[in-house]
C-alpha cells in the first residue's frame, strides 16, 4: 500500500465541506452541506434546475448528470462525492446556444412530452454514444434501461438517440 | 463530519476510531436512499469513493483479485460468465457505475445478485480492520437477515473470484430492467465437476443449496440428476409471500431456473 497519504480533509459537524470540482466545464469552489446529495446541490446552490429529483432512490434517471464522463445518480451521491471530479449537467450539453446533437434531435423528433425525463435521458444517451458510437437497438434498451418516460412510450425517444447516432457517425467521415 | 480518505488505511483508522463507527460509503445505493426517505441520518461518514487502490483488478493464475470497491459496470466485464451477467442485470447504468460489489455483500440483501453470483464462484473475503486481515469464504458471510460476518471495524478489502469455474445466471422479475429479483439463480461447475447452486430472494440470505449440489456432485449431471435435483432445490429454500410473489410461486420457479440453468451448462 501507498506510504505517502494526502491528509484527510474533513469537515466539522455543522461546518461545510470545502467542495472543488470541474462542473459544465468551469472550476467550481463551494462550502457545501457533506449530506446534502449533489442533486440537490446542483439544483439549490448553483441554480442548476435542468437535472430533476423524481424518486430520489436510483430508479427513474431524472438526476443522471456525468461524473468523469460516466452517468450517474445524482440523488444517490453526496456532494463531497464530487471532489476533484469532472460534472456535467444538462446545462453543459449546448455549445455558443447551439444544441448538442441529441438534444437537437429530441426536439426534431417531439421526443418530448412533459420533459422531466429528457434531461436524463439526453445524459444517459450521451454516455452510451460515447462509449459505443454505433449501438444496436438492443445496446440502446440497455443504455437507457436506468430511465423511465411515463409520457412517450419511448419510440420517439429511440428515434431521436439513433437519428444522433447516425449524424455523429457522419461528422466523424 | 465527512472524512475522504485517500488509502484504506486512514480509512480504517478513522472506523476504528469513531465513537459511532462511523458510515462507510460508496455507491451509496443503499445508505442515500434511506437518507433521502427519512429513514436514517448517519453523523460520521467515510467516503471510499476517493481511495484508487479499492477499484483495482489484478488477474492470478485461475482467480480474479477484485478489490471491494469495484463497481457492477467493472464486473459486468469481467470473463467470469454468472458474475458479469449478473452485474448486468443491476438497476441502470447509472446503479451500476455507482454501486460496488461490496456494498451488495455488505448490504446482506437476500435479493443481492451480486452476493448471489459470488456465492456459487466460491468466492473469498477478504475482511480487514487496524487489527489485520482475515479471509473468509462467502458462504460463511451471510449469517442472518441483513447480518453478516463483518466486525464492527472491518472493511470488505477484497473479494477473490476463480476463473476456471463454468457458470451462468438467471433473474427473473416483474420488468426486464431496473429489476428487483422474485427469484435469481447462479449455478457453476468447478473444475474438478463439482455443482454449486446459489439462490436469491427466496431465504432471509442469499444461500447455496448444498443438498441438490451434493447429489449432483455424487451422481453426475445429466437430464435425469437434473431434474431431481430441481426437484431438491424446492425442498431446501424457505421463500415468503410478498408483494413481489408468493411464496409458492417462487418455490416453482426456483426449480425451473436451476433445472434450465444447469440443462444450458451441461449442453455448452
Amino acid at each position: 500500500m501507498k506510504k505517502a497519504r494526502k491528509k484527510t480533509v474533513a469537515a466539522n459537524g455543522g461546518s461545510l465541506w470545502p467542495l472543488r470540482f470541474t462542473l459544465n466545464g468551469k472550476k467550481v469552489s463551494a462550502k457545501v452541506q457533506p449530506t446534502q446529495t449533489l442533486l440537490d446541490f446542483l439544483r439549490i446552490e448553483m441554480g442548476l434546475t435542468g437535472t430533476k429529483g423524481a424518486c430520489l432512490e436510483g430508479e427513474c434517471g431524472s438526476c443522471y448528470v456525468l461524473v468523469d464522463g460516466r452517468p450517474m445518480n445524482s440523488c444517490l451521491m453526496l456532494a463531497p462525492q464530487a471532489q476533484d471530479r469532472t460534472v456535467t449537467t444538462i446545462e453543459g450539453f449546448a455549445h455558443n446556444k447551439k444544441l448538442d446533437v441529441i438534444q437537437q434531435k429530441f426536439v426534431e423528433c417531439g421526443a418530448v412530452q412533459c420533459g422531466y425525463c429528457t434531461p436524463g435521458l439526453i445524459v444517459a444517451a450521451k454516455a452510451l454514444l460515447t462509449e459505443n458510437p454505433h449501438p444496436t437497438r438492443e445496446e440502446f434498451l440497455v443504455g437507457m434501461e436506468g430511465n423511465i418516460c411515463r409520457c412517450t412510450g419511448y419510440n420517439k425517444i429511440l428515434r431521436a438517440c439513433e437519428l444522433a447516432a447516425d449524424e455523429m457517425g457522419l461528422k466523424k467521415k | 463530519m465527512f472524512y475522504q480518505p485517500n488509502v484504506i488505511e486512514e480509512a480504517l483508522g478513522l472506523k476504528a476510531e469513531l465513537k459511532d463507527g462511523g458510515t462507510f460509503i460508496a455507491g451509496g445505493t443503499d445508505v442515500v436512499v434511506l437518507m433521502n426517505h427519512g429513514k436514517a441520518a448517519p453523523e460520521n461518514f467515510i467516503d471510499l469513493t476517493h481511495i484508487p487502490e479499492l477499484r483495482a483488478i489484478h488477474r492470478h493464475d485461475g482467480a480474479l483479485e477484485l478489490a471491494g470497491n469495484v463497481t457492477y459496470a467493472q464486473a459486468g466485464k469481467l470473463p467470469v460468465r454468472c458474475l458479469a451477467l449478473a452485474s448486468l442485470s443491476v438497476g441502470g447504468p447509472g446503479i451500476r457505475e455507482l454501486g460496488t460489489l461490496a456494498g451488495n455483500l455488505a448490504s446482506a440483501s437476500p435479493a443481492g445478485d451480486g452476493s448471489t453470483a459470488l456465492l456459487a464462484l466460491d468466492a473469498e473475503v477478504e475482511l480487514t480492520s487496524v487489527r489485520g486481515a482475515r479471509r473468509l469464504p462467502l458462504d460463511k458471510f451471510f449469517l442472518a437477515y441483513r447480518k453478516t460476518a463483518l466486525a464492527v471495524d472491518e472493511m470488505i478489502t477484497k473479494i477473490t473470484v476463480p476463473t476456471t469455474y463454468r457458470s451462468d445466471w438467471s433473474k427473473n422479475g416483474k420488468r426486464g430492467a431496473m429489476n428487483i429479483s422474485i427469484v435469481a439463480a447462479a449455478v457453476a461447475i468447478t473444475p474438478k465437476k463439482e455443482t454449486r447452486i446459489a439462490l436469491a430472494s427466496v431465504a432471509a440470505t442469499p444461500i447455496r443449496c448444498y443438498k441438490a449440489e451434493k447429489f449432483l456432485t455424487e451422481n453426475g449431471l445429466n437430464a435425469g440428476t437434473i431434474r431431481q435435483a430441481a426437484e431438491i432445490v424446492r425442498t431446501e429454500i424457505r421463500p415468503i409471500t410478498d408483494h413481489r410473489a408468493s411464496a409458492d410461486y417462487k418455490v416453482h420457479l426456483s426449480g425451473v431456473m436451476v433445472r434450465r440453468l444447469l440443462e444450458n451448462l451441461v449442453k455448452a
